[in-house]
């Protein structure tokens, strides 16, 4: 009988799994990201153009959801997985430790390190190696609606805190909501919280160590009780689906809710929600908190990086492809063809030489108040254990609300949870 | 018993006759609410993106329209798709329903050692969550270099408890006389397994073979694991969750619904077609066991 | 001849299953080979019990699951007897229809039925609050509150595996004698106490039977977390499955999740035994 099932599972692999099989001299690259479909497209578009020009690389592009995308490139690391990955700055150091992530070569590094500001290209390192291109750069900024400012008698956006709670308290009208706080989903909750406490002088962790409690950070806890209990925000409107999409996107397109602090790479979603009511949409520095000075706002990026389980000559082709496309002779105009992507996706480039050919676009009204705030913008801290970091303060943000603790709790919980996560991600 | 008098028989009747009312619109209203969500699913696949978001909810599109199916192909390779779902639930199912027969003939008519204590194990496997093995089995599989593949997401599952438990129950009914005979013949027991003892219990095969297919059809955990973003092997159900990843909130529900409605109309004329062996499983197993 | 099964399960089933126990008493990351495996003695049981947010996490996804079992059991074993007495009687017509509609709803793929919920339950959008809207009750937030999140995962779940449950029911219900229906009627019982008097005390070995399954089957509950609610609203709706593939996978803390698997495997067996034993005490008993 076990020769039967032998012959049962030969047979069923020779019939199966023969597609997968390649001619030897060449390469396939795989190359795995969470973008939609027009966006895949571009990339199926830029891919075909390199493999015009270098025969013998083909490159095919998978897309999953966000929410399996660490997922799939944890569990793609022996081999089988996708050549070329694109991540979220934070998941790095934990690829870089179990060995999931290959080191770029030397020209790639000093590429990276000459062509990209200083603090971007840090992000795409880690203890000085660095290991991926980086490309998007995402920040947060406070979207608003401006003919619900009008209806409301609100002639300019927030400025300080007390200002927000005072617009959010003239917008908060039958059943629509002033002040939108997202839940459900670790960065769409974290990072306006972060926004928020650096406008108000603080930060998550500082030199590895959490930095939660400090009075600047309870007070960002309390302007957020204080949303809750004034009724200024309604977290039911704010729940987001796996695909970081759902109610509270749909309640800031249908007008329901007036303020939400947000980054500049849903300006697309916002386009093809909205249609002409997108001229609407406003973009104003997150507002300022009673211990802050200045509006400052949280920045994170993306990068592509290599499999390190994958063959030299899988690895060699993916940098050289990788480099074409991050690289300022694929585009336009002396922009890459990554960063014409991008734009297409209203998400901003961050390689030196495309911010400057993209000038012009990126100063269109939406993403122009973002542009500005990248200048007094900090990178959301890219630490081991990053991750369940910021899950764990997710919750801990959730709960409160919810109005399931207070803002002290909260607080408490937030600071202990960051020490032994961070603590524990270390040994 | 003294009889009744005919004035207590008509008011007995009028009873049993509101009774019966009642019972038929209990009947008439549990369908229309089990029928409701599929209903909308099909509903809402044929409107447009605009109905869609409409406050209140548009129930019946003023023009169907098929463009979301159209998108769908746009979207993912379905056609690819329900090859992949079709290449594992009928592997998956022909290597359950080999190793069942094999198996549960052995438990019924062999006599062995430790023979009821392996059974017994054997069983327990039917209650354990496959999320208790995942991690190690996700890690094992990757050691075989079967990670990312078809081959993966089949071999693993190849052989189950609740196949051998159904088919020792029914091939105990199989006459030992069948069997004896067959061996004074000279059949060998592999054959005899599968030309004496398989045509007896055709009905538990083509029952087994129905739930193991629906199972293996519709699993979503154990692929999405396995699969690790290859999306060209992906099956329709987790083709079906990439749907929602261009799924812009409620913008794109037809989309979805009609991604939907194409995944459950397999398993849904199966069953359709082939209701009474699975009603007949679930009696045999629900109550012999 | 046993061989071929034996082999498989073992590999399959077995091994992992003894890994997983061993690995809960490790630290080891998802990633990297079984040999890179340091044995830290209690210490992830220690974490997944304790008061950080490992151990809240952990607490709040079995307090969740434990719920969402308990109502889905407590829910479909009454509807299922309900609607398997519909489809049982022969007085009128539409029962034969009744459990095709029924049933037909455990063919569809749970990734569909979550799905289509989700859009059901859309606050605006939805039909279930327009229908609420008609008979006069508000708006419901449905999976957009922590209070109700769960008890719709619980609904959802509940439509799509009662017809199962009815089938098992009316199998149990065809292997009543009618004999004894008979001499209940002759002794003057009726419906109701006929009821409780002769078909619930004959159904107690089907009902014993569909408990373990539906419990089986809930724990599993996976599709509707993490496609729709990613666990959320804060936390609410944080199941096992979902938090264990979390920890476990996406996190790579391969030790940890396997100390979370074993919990989850050893509060089976006492829920398993527990049933039987109740089963088998009332047994006695009658």
């Amino acid at each position: 009988m076990n020769a039967m099932t032998k012959i049962r599972m030969a047979a069923f692999a020779a019939t199966v799994l023969t597609p997968f099989a390649a001619a030897a001299q060449d390469v396939e690259l795989t190359y795995l990201t969470h973008w939609a479909p027009d966006t895949v497209k571009l990339l199926e578009e830029a891919a075909s153009a390199y493999s015009e020009q270098n025969p013998g690389v083909a490159i095919s592009v998978r897309a999953v959801p966000f929410g399996d995308l660490l997922t799939t490139i944890r569990s793609g690391g022996s081999g089988d997985g996708p050549t070329i990955a694109s991540i979220y700055d934070l998941w790095l150091p934990e690829l870089v430790r179990d060995g999931l992530v290959a080191p770029a070569p030397d020209a790639v590094s000093g590429e990276v390190t000459s062509e990209w500001p200083e603090g971007i290209a840090a992000a795409a390192a880690v203890d000085g190696q660095v290991y991926g291109i980086p490309n998007e750069i995402n920040v947060y900024a406070l979207n608003y609606n401006k003919a619900m400012f009008e209806e409301a008698g609100i002639s300019a956006p927030p400025k300080t805190w007390a200002e927000l709670q005072d617009a959010a308290a003239k917008l908060s009208t039958d059943g629509k909501q002033g002040f939108g706080l997202i839940n459900s989903w670790a960065a769409g909750v974290v990072h306006p919280f972060a926004s928020l406490l650096a406008s108000n002088g603080g930060a998550l962790i500082a030199d590895g160590k959490p930095q939660l409690d400090s009075q600047k950070a309870l007070e960002t806890f309390e302007l957020y009780e204080t949303m809750i209990k004034e009724g200024y925000t309604d977290p039911a409107m704010g729940t987001s689906d796996a695909n970081t999409t759902g109610p509270f996107l749909d309640n800031f397109v249908s007008g329901n809710t007036g303020m939400i602090i947000m980054a500049n790479w849903w300006e697309s979603a916002l386009r093809a929600g909205m249609g002409d009511d997108f001229a609407n949409i406003g973009t104003a520095p997150i507002p300022v908190g009673p211990s802050g000075d200045t509006a400052r706002s949280i920045s994170y990026s993306w990068m592509t990086v290599v499999n390190a389980g994958a063959e030299d000559a899988e690895q060699a082709a993916a940098w050289d492809f990788l480099q074409w496309l991050d690289g300022p002779d694929s585009g336009e105009n002396g922009a890459s063809a990554m960063a014409g992507i991008l734009q297409s996706m209203g998400i901003l480039p961050s390689r030196t030489s495309d911010v400057a050919a993209f000038e012009e676009a990126l100063g269109r009204p939406f993403l122009e108040g973002y542009v500005s705030s990248l200048e007094n913008a900090r990178a959301f801290p890219v630490v081991l254990g990053g991750q369940e970091f910021s899950d764990a303060l997710q919750q801990v943000i959730e709960q409160l609300e919810y109005g399931q603790i207070s803002a002290q709790e909260a607080q408490q919980n937030a600071q202990a949870d960051a020490e032994s996560i961070l603590e524990r991600a270390q040994r | 018993m003294t009889a009744m008098s005919p004035g207590r028989r008509s008011l007995r009747r009028i009873r049993r006759r509101t009774g019966n009312s009642l019972l038929f619109v209990a009947i008439v209203a549990i369908s229309v609410i089990a029928a409701f969500p599929l209903v909308w699913m099909l509903l809402s696949s044929l409107k447009t993106p605009a109905e869609s978001m409409q406050t209140p909810p548009v129930w019946i599109p003023s023009t169907p329209s098929l463009t979301a199916y159209r998108e769908v192909a746009d979207v993912i390779d379905a056609a690819r798709s329900f090859w992949n779902s079709a290449v594992i639930a009928t592997v998956t199912t022909a290597g359950i329903l080999v190793t069942s027969l094999m198996a549960g003939y052995a438990f019924a008519k062999y006599r062995f050692r430790g023979r009821d204590l392996l059974f017994a194990v054997l069983i327990s496997t039917m209650f354990l969550p496959p999320i208790v093995v995942l991690i190690p089995l996700f890690r094992m599989v990757t050691y075989m270099g079967l990670d990312g593949h078809l081959f993966g997401v089949i071999v693993p599952y190849l052989a189950n408890a609740f196949g051998i438990f159904l088919m020792r129950q029914f091939i105990a009914g199989v006459p030992d006389d069948l069997i004896d005979a067959a061996r004074v013949d000279g059949a060998s027991e592999l054959r005899i397994v599968f030309s004496v003892v398989a045509p007896a219990v055709i009905p538990a095969i083509a029952a087994l073979a129905l739930f193991a297919f629906v199972y293996h059809w519709n699993t979503y955990l154990w692929p999405l694991t396995v699969l690790q973003g290859n999306t060209e092997d992906y099956p329709i159900v987790l083709s079906l969750g990439r749907l929602l990843s261009y799924n812009r909130g409620a913008m794109n529900t037809g989309l979805v619904m009609a991604g939907a409605t194409l995944a459950v109309l397999p398993p849904l004329v199966l069953f359709v077609f082939l209701q009474r062996f699975f009603v007949d499983s679930i009696v045999s197993t629900g109550v012999k066991g | 001849m046993v061989s071929p099964a034996v082999a498989l399960i073992g590999v399959f089933i077995f091994v992992p299953m003894v890994l997983t126990i061993w690995l809960s008493f490790h630290q080891w990351s998802t990633q990297t080979g079984f040999e890179a495996a340091r044995f830290v003695g209690l210490r992830n049981y220690e974490d997944i019990l304790g008061p950080i947010s490992v151990g809240r996490d952990f607490k709040r996804a079995f307090l969740n699951t434990a719920i969402y079992t308990a109502l889905s059991v407590v829910a479909i074993l009454p509807l299922s007897v309900i609607f398997g007495l519909l489809v049982y009687q022969s007085r009128v017509a539409g029962g034969q229809f009744l459990r095709t509609i029924l049933f037909s709803t455990y063919m569809v793929p749970m990734i569909a039925v979550a799905l289509v919920w989700s859009k059901l339950y859309s606050p605006s959008e939805g039909p279930l609050n327009q229908i609420l809207f008609w008979v006069g009750i508000g708006p419901q937030s449905w999976l957009s509150s922590p209070d109700t999140a769960l008890y719709s995962i619980v609904i959802l779940n509940v439509w799509q595996q009662v017809g199962y449950f009815t089938v098992l029911a009316i199998a149990g219900l065809t292997q009543i004698p009618s004999s004894l229906h008979e001499a209940a009627r002759i002794d003057g019982a009726n419906p109701v106490q006929e009821f409780f008097g002769v078909t619930l005390p004959l159904l107690r070995r089907t009902l014993l039977f569909s408990a373990v399954i539906a419990v089986i089957n809930a724990v599993q509950v996976f599709e509707p977390v993490a496609l729709i609610t990613q666990g959320g609203p804060a936390n609410s709706t944080n199941v096992l499955t979902f938090h264990i593939r979390r920890v476990g996978i996406e996190r790579a803390q391969g030790g940890l999740g396997s100390a979370m698997a074993v919990m989850l495997m050893l509060s089976l067996i006492v829920v398993i035994v527990l049933i039987f034993s109740l089963a088998r005490q009332k047994e006695e008993r009658a």
